[in-house]
């Protein structure tokens, strides 16, 4: 009995993609719905998963339209579902934050600043003086806004990657069952990957600058043996044996 | 294949779905207190400050919308397969996710507030009465929305997920985006009115949430009726935005275009997101001069 290797090894990359994109997305937790973070006012498995699922409803699409078409299913297409997925999934992301953004200045009336650095490393504004008393900052900087939009894309493709594969193995895009299948077992990995980096977070992060983006590697190979079991599971039940 | 006409109209009128789906999931969580916002609310208690707030964090908003979407959608494909019309299958699908989240409201509230007994915070019976009918009809239309926009993207744009399972996602989504966005106008702004606009939100004041109400003591009647002025609204703007640009780019523009068309999405938001922050620096300024020393005059 052989299960397929390389199936093994994209569905792994898949969740490593999807516990890397979580230490980029700006959350707060708590604290930051009181405005005593910076960040998003959510927890960071929510937020990674509420983006990474709509990226996977996207490359559901895309990949129902051009696996059904004559043709069959190319590289290129593979890495059009993988875009699609991705995109879908920063669409979801840079909306929220936008909108959350709103409500912190227009509604809470305080100006996005970070409190883990002096100035935002993209625009260079200072931002020390702009944290206000007993706080940790507030709001979405241009540099968390960024960073929350690289965690999207890396979330939705590795969601993308896990489902296009599933799809692949089960060899029946049509087939509601096989598509079910694939979706569920999809968004149990994103799952599993977003919790293991939400510990290694430990509650708040505010992107790519923050000190804590420096835990990363544990968290790489934490995700790394959770997804190739998950994989190894997976991949015998779509029917990935020879 | 439909028309490109018809594909917008019907790509609009689910980004309509959307954006009532998203501000009535976000008024929900008001009434009810759910989410992080009610980390005060169940604090509050233990600070000192008995209160008249209804305490329901039942779980995360993702995952508990993600159940009563599913549900109703679940019921919905059954009714429907038996041949029965779509509103009326949707409408009591979404009844049956509804009373679902009314069930756990009740006793994700009792049980709540009955464990700080020690606190000296009441258990009030006519809180439990006045505000699970809201919750309930708020969580309906939520419901009703998302399964809707579900059923569209599955029977005319021909979503492969079945069913439950886009409204299962949807609903995760919708979660997510109604605590990310709208719970911060409840959380950092009407629990904490008996602070100064602007000044933030001291992490000493935690627990020390507003308990008279413009008449009489607050209660989340009082939370749905502010908030329903913008947290719910932009989070209905939010959920509404998310589904009409993402299925809008895939309707107009096929293959690597509709990628493309993503991104351009995405870039307009980051110069938007800037064009604000910029903004707010202007408006509100710094709390410290630039030595970092004492608040400025």
């Amino acid at each position: 009995m052989i299960i397929d290797p390389i199936s093994i090894a994209l569905i792994t990359l898949g969740g490593v993609l999807i516990g890397l994109g979580v230490h980029f997305i700006p959350v707060g937790g708590a604290p930051a719905a009181m405005a005593q973070a910076t960040g998003v006012g959510t927890g960071t498995v929510q937020l990674a998963a509420g983006a990474g699922l709509t990226g996977l409803i996207s490359a559901g699409f895309m990949y129902n339209f051009l696996a059904t078409a004559p043709g069959g299913f190319g590289t290129s297409d593979f890495i059009l579902v993988l875009a699609s997925g991705a995109v879908g999934s920063m669409i979801m992301i840079t909306v929220t934050m936008f909108i959350g953004q709103l409500v912190y200045v227009y509604c809470v009336g305080v100006p996005p600043v970070s409190a883990k650095v002096d100035k935002d490393p993209i625009t260079g504004d200072r931002q020390d003086i702009y944290v206000s008393q007993g706080t940790e900052g507030h709001g979405v900087p241009t540099v968390s806004f960024v960073s929350g939009t690289i965690g999207g894309l890396f979330g939705g493709l590795g969601g993308s990657l896990i489902y296009v594969q599933l799809m692949q193995i089960g060899n029946a895009p049509a087939d509601p069952a096989i598509v079910a299948l694939a979706a569920i077992f999809a968004t149990g990995v994103f799952y599993v990957n977003s919790v293991l980096a939400s510990y290694n977070i430990g509650g708040t992060i505010e992107g790519f600058h923050d000190p804590k983006f420096k835990r990363v590697p544990k968290a790489i190979l934490s995700c790394l043996i959770a997804s190739l079991l998950c994989a190894i599971i997976a991949v015998p039940i779509m029917g990935g044996v020879s | 294949m439909i028309d490109p006409i018809t594909g917008l109209g019907i790509v609009a009128l689910m980004g309509a779905l959307a954006t009532i789906a998203g501000a009535a999931e976000d008024l929900e969580s008001d009434v009810g207190s759910q989410s992080n916002p009610n980390s005060q609310v169940q604090l509050a208690a233990q600070m000192d400050f008995p209160h008249r707030i209804f305490n329901k964090a039942i779980s995360g908003e993702p995952p508990a919308y993600g159940l009563w979407c599913a549900t109703g959608a679940t019921v919905a494909s059954v009714l429907l397969a038996q041949n029965m019309s779509v509103i009326f299958a949707i409408a009591i699908g979404s009844l049956a996710g509804a009373i679902l989240l009314g069930l756990f409201s009740v006793t994700a509230h009792m049980g709540r507030t009955a464990s700080q007994k020690r606190f000296k915070q009441p258990v009030y019976m006519d809180m439990v009465i006045g505000h699970v009918p809201p919750i309930i009809a708020h969580g309906f239309i939520a419901v009703f929305c998302i399964v809707s926009f579900s059923y569209i993207m599955n029977t005319i744009l021909l979503h492969p997920f079945p069913l439950p399972l886009l409204a299962l996602l949807w609903g995760i989504t919708a979660g997510a985006i109604g605590s990310s966005t709208g719970d911060v106008h409840y959380g950092a702004e009407r629990e904490f009115q008996n602070q100064p606009f602007g000044s933030g939100l001291n992490a000493a004041q935690s627990g020390n949430i507003v308990r008279k109400a413009e008449s009489g003591l607050r209660n989340g009647m009082d939370n749905v009726w502010a908030c329903a002025k913008f947290g719910g609204p932009v989070t209905g703007l939010a959920l509404g935005g998310t589904v009409f640009f993402d299925n809008w780019r895939s309707t107009v523009f096929s293959g690597m275009n509709a990628v493309i068309a993503g991104l351009i999405i995405v870039l307009i938001l980051i110069l938007a997101n800037r064009l604000v922050e910029v903004k707010a620096r202007k408006a509100y300024g710094p709390y410290k001069d630039e030595e970092g020393g004492a608040e400025p005059a």
